[in-house]
Order: C-alpha cells, then sequence, then structure tokens
C-alpha cells in the first residue's frame, strides 16, 4: 500500500523498514523451495522423468521463450480472460443494482439466477461448441456463462448491504430514485463490487483454461494440455507457472485500480 | 423571531407498528406546536418515540392516526423544507467534505459554481474550512456532526430535525458543538426541534422543553426556558437552572421508573 495521507496533506508516513523484511523473509523461502526441489532429483529421491527439477523447467521455459509461444499463450489466454470478462462485468454490474434495488425485478430474474449459478463453466462448453463452433466468441461466452451468474448475486448482495441510513440522507436532501442508485448505492456498494469482481475474476481464468483444454490451439490452457500429449511435464509446470502469474499481475493491477478508485479508504488500509 | 403562528403542528399523530406477532404503540394520540424560529427540545426515556416523531415529520414514515400540518399543509412525503441530522452523521462516505455539503444543491441542479460558493459559506460557518477535500472517515466524530449541519443547512430548510445529534461524541466536544449550534441556529434562524435524553443539553439548548411520556409517547409536559442567553457553563449554577432541571427530572422520572416496570413484566 502506499504511505496515507492526512486530512491536510502534509504528513507521509513513510514505509515502515520491516515490510523489506518480510519481502526478504519470502525471497529466501521461495529460493530454498526451489533448491530442496533441485536437491531432491539430483540425489534420485524424486524421478525426473515425472518431476523434472527446476533446471529441466528452465530448460524448456528457454524454448518456449525462443520462439515467442510462451508470450503469445499469455497474451491469447488474458485477451480471452478480459474480453469475456468486461461483457460479464457490463451486464452484471448495472443488472445486480437493478436487483438489489427493485424488488419485483429481483422475484422475475432471480429464478433464473440461481438456475444457472450451480452449474461449473465446463457444463457449457458442449452447448457453446455447438452454437459457436472453435471460434473466440466460443471462448468469450464460455467466461460470460461462467462468471456472470456469481456476479449478479454478489452485486446484487452488496447493494442490498449499504446502510439505508444513507438513503434516507440523500431523500431528505432531495435525491430521487435514479439519484439515489447512482450517488449513493452505486459508490456505497462499490467496495464489495470491485471484491466482488476481484473473485469473479480468478473465476474467469478457470473457465478459460478449461475451455481452452478442450478445444483450442493457442493459450495456456493449450499449452498444459498440449504438454500433456506430449508427455512433456516441463511444459505442464510452466504453463501452471504461467497462469499464476498472470494472475499475480492482473491482480496487482486491480489492486492499483482500486486504491485509486476508492479514495475514501486512504488512511483505512489495515494493512 | 419566535411568532405565534406554529411553523408545524402535530394533531392526534398515532402510531403503531408491528414487530413480529406484536403491535408496538410508538405514538399514542400526540399533539404539538412548534413555533417558528424557537429551539424545541424532546426529552423522554429511551422507546418513548422521540425519534418516531422525527421520523413523520421528515416525511420517512406516514403516522397511523392524525396527520402533522408544515405551515398549514399537511406533510405527505419527503419534504426538503425539514432538513434531517442523524446521530450516526449519514455522510455519505465516499464524498468529501466538499461534496458531501454541495450534495443537497447538486440534486436541486444548482450549477457548479453557485455549489461551490455556498458550500463554501457552510463550511466557513460550522468551522471546517481547510477540511473540504477530506473524507468523513478522517474526520473526527465532532466534526462529521459539523460536516453533516453544514450539509443540511446548505440545503436551506426551514426546520432542522435533529435526532440524537452529539450523543455519539465526547462531553467536551459536545458542549463545543451546543454552544456552536445554538450561534448557527441564531445566524441562520431556522427552527429546530432537537430530541436528546440529556436534560442538561435540553436546558443549555431550548427556548422549550417538551417531556415525553414513556411509550406510547406523547406530550406529557411543555415548560419555557427563561434562562438568560448565552448560556455558559455557569448558567448551569443559578438557582433557576437547578430549579428547572428538577422540575423536569421529576416529570421524566416517573416516565423512566413506568418504563422499567414495563420492561420487567416483560422479561418475567
Amino acid at each position: 500500500m502506499r504511505p496515507k495521507e492526512t486530512a491536510g496533506g502534509a504528513t507521509r508516513i513513510p514505509r515502515p523498514p520491516w515490510r523489506y523484511r518480510y519481502t526478504a523473509i519470502s525471497a529466501v523461502s521461495a529460493i530454498c523451495f526451489i533448491g530442496l526441489w533441485e536437491l531432491a532429483a539430483a540425489t534420485g529421491a524424486i524421478d525426473p522423468q515425472f518431476f523434472p527439477p527446476p533446471s529441466y523447467v528452465w530448460h524448456e521455459l528457454e524454448r518456449l521463450v525462443a520462439d515467442g509461444s510462451i508470450f503469445d499463450f499469455i497474451l491469447v489466454s488474458t485477451r480471452r480472460v478480459l474480453i469475456g470478462f468486461v461483457f460479464s462485468a457490463g451486464i452484471g454490474i448495472p443488472l445486480g443494482i437493478l436487483l438489489g434495488t427493485t424488488k419485483v425485478i429481483r422475484w422475475i430474474v432471480e429464478p433464473i439466477i440461481s438456475i444457472i449459478r450451480p452449474l461449473p463453466s465446463l457444463a457449457w462448453i458442449p452447448l457453446s461448441m455447438l452454437w459457436l463452433g472453435l471460434s473466440e466468441e466460443q471462448k468469450y461466452s464460455i467466461v460470460f456463462m461462467g462468471t456472470i451468474a456469481p456476479l449478479v448475486v454478489f452485486v446484487t448482495d452488496a447493494t442490498m448491504r449499504v446502510d439505508s441510513i444513507y438513503t434516507r440522507a440523500a431523500q431528505n436532501l432531495g435525491a430521487g430514485r435514479f439519484r439515489i442508485m447512482w450517488e449513493v448505492i452505486l459508490p456505497g456498494a462499490l467496495p464489495s463490487i470491485i471484491s466482488a469482481l476481484k473473485v469473479t475474476l480468478a473465476l474467469a481464468w478457470t473457465c478459460i483454461i478449461s475451455a481452452e483444454m478442450v478445444g483450442s490451439t493457442k493459450g495456456l490452457g493449450f499449452l498444459i494440455w498440449n504438454g500433456k500429449d506430449l508427455s512433456n511435464i516441463s511444459q505442464v509446470i510452466i504453463g501452471m507457472l504461467a497462469i499464476s502469474l498472470t494472475v499475480l499481475a492482473l491482480d496487482t493491477i486491480i489492486r492499483g485500480m482500486e486504491h485509486r478508485m476508492l479514495p475514501w479508504h486512504r488512511g483505512q488500509d489495515k494493512r | 423571531m419566535a411568532s405565534d403562528r406554529p411553523i408545524i403542528r402535530a394533531e392526534n399523530v398515532s402510531m403503531e407498528y408491528a414487530r413480529g406477532v406484536e403491535v408496538v404503540r410508538a405514538l399514542g394520540d400526540l399533539s404539538l406546536d412548534v413555533r417558528e424560529g424557537e429551539i424545541l427540545c424532546i426529552v423522554g426515556s429511551s422507546g418513548c418515540g422521540k425519534s418516531t416523531l422525527l421520523n413523520i415529520i421528515a416525511g420517512f414514515l406516514k403516522p397511523t392516526e392524525g396527520r402533522v400540518l408544515l405551515r398549514d399543509q399537511p406533510i405527505t412525503g419527503i419534504d426538503t423544507r425539514c432538513g434531517m441530522i442523524f446521530q450516526e452523521y449519514a455522510l455519505f462516505p465516499w464524498k468529501t467534505v466538499q461534496s458531501n455539503v454541495e450534495f443537497g444543491l447538486k440534486m436541486k441542479g444548482v450549477d457548479k459554481t453557485t455549489r461551490r460558493e455556498t458550500a463554501a459559506k457552510f463550511i466557513k460557518l460550522v468551522g471546517l474550512e481547510g477540511f473540504e477535500k477530506a473524507y468523513p472517515a478522517e474526520l473526527s466524530g465532532g466534526m462529521r456532526q459539523r460536516a453533516a449541519l453544514a450539509r443540511s443547512l446548505a440545503n436551506d430548510p426551514e426546520i432542522l430535525l435533529m435526532d440524537e445529534p452529539f450523543a455519539a461524541v465526547d462531553a467536551m466536544t459536545r458542549q463545543l458543538l451546543q454552544d456552536q449550534l445554538v450561534d448557527i441556529v441564531a445566524k441562520t434562524r431556522k427552527t429546530v426541534i432537537f430530541v436528546t435524553h440529556s436534560i442538561d443539553e435540553a436546558l443549555i439548548l431550548s427556548d422549550r422543553i417538551t417531556v415525553f411520556s414513556s411509550r406510547p409517547g406523547r406530550v406529557k409536559a411543555i415548560l419555557e426556558n427563561d434562562l438568560p442567553k448565552p448560556r455558559s457553563a455557569s448558567a448551569q449554577l443559578t438557582p433557576r437552572y437547578l430549579e428547572l432541571k428538577s422540575q423536569i427530572w421529576d416529570s421524566v422520572q416517573e416516565e423512566v421508573l413506568q418504563q422499567i416496570a414495563l420492561m420487567e413484566r416483560i422479561q418475567r
């Protein structure tokens, strides 16, 4: 987190040095883990055929970097996730707010959501393939179907949990229905909505990886599945690591955006 | 300032609501006149319907029976002429002090420049200059309540409805806020209905004091508060102050005892 700024904006509290100590401990831990892993293979405790040591994985990584395919696959998957997710958020957030504020609409839409929600994204793959083939649109649709229902439920819930005192205060100051939604409900629910986006974005990744495993010749899901077909376990591991790192990177970006979108939360950081 | 014509008139107001299976009677046949320009304090034991009355006047609740008139016109819905100040401040946490104060004007469609000027005026009035860009979370309780007051005043209501507004701040801050409120009300010539359970607070602020009976709430006594103004801390040592205080306490005490007896009966 950034250093705190107080009301006057004058004092800046410097980042305490113990935060660096945490980072150092984490780094040492990671290095030890990799060292032990390598050692286990070198001493024959694990069979490199079934569980390649870091040096093998590194070798494989060099190959994938050299032909550029790893970056290509990361970009392809990220693009699919983001496009599907933008559709999901674009529809899910307004719909959730509407459901949270209007009972009748909630009664109408809730049964549909309840039916869709328990379905894992994998269950949508056959239908999407029949309707959309193996196109990019099919990938977006998997991300969309896998995330829309939980997102709507989260947003509805966040909307309903906005303290009614703010609504009453706004009414008392002359705000109408639409203004209350825009000026009170949306910003009031925004912190929870952003949390919901973070959770559903992780969900979007599980959607795309499974979709790519089943029907794609590109993307990280394909990379892993292809590694399995070739018995190239290093490639499988690289694919998995690439997912982790990409999601982590996206998470960091979102956290930065969150900070900017919720300026009133500054000074309340508990981390 | 105070004319004889009531700005608010409550006529035989009753309020009942269901809580689970039982029906709670919050107000029972309450009638009350509020004079223009006065600070009327309502004291009473907890649960005597003080807040219910404010919510009816603000238009948040509709009385089961009776009606409330604002300048001889019945109140039928939420009316911006009655500005509410909540105990929990109810400032929008996502807006700066400035935007909070501007909110009512924005709803009215007032242009940005005028909004800014009006807000600046009221922020200055409550003594929050320099905190325009602060968010409510960055302010102390007393400052938040002053910001809430500025927000309400900027919307230019005729009546301020204050529901135990200083109950959540410490004693020292409360005293300062009380002084400021009296000052601001004198400057802005608002009518104030102030709910409190502190007799001292009522004596310091009010022109008149209404004692509510315990549930169902109705007016048990009305006292003219003739203590000379301004009422500094030393006013609390005068014989007249003590006389009024004991008079109110006698009235309230009966109700509190009844309330306690009632609670005990329910528990048994």
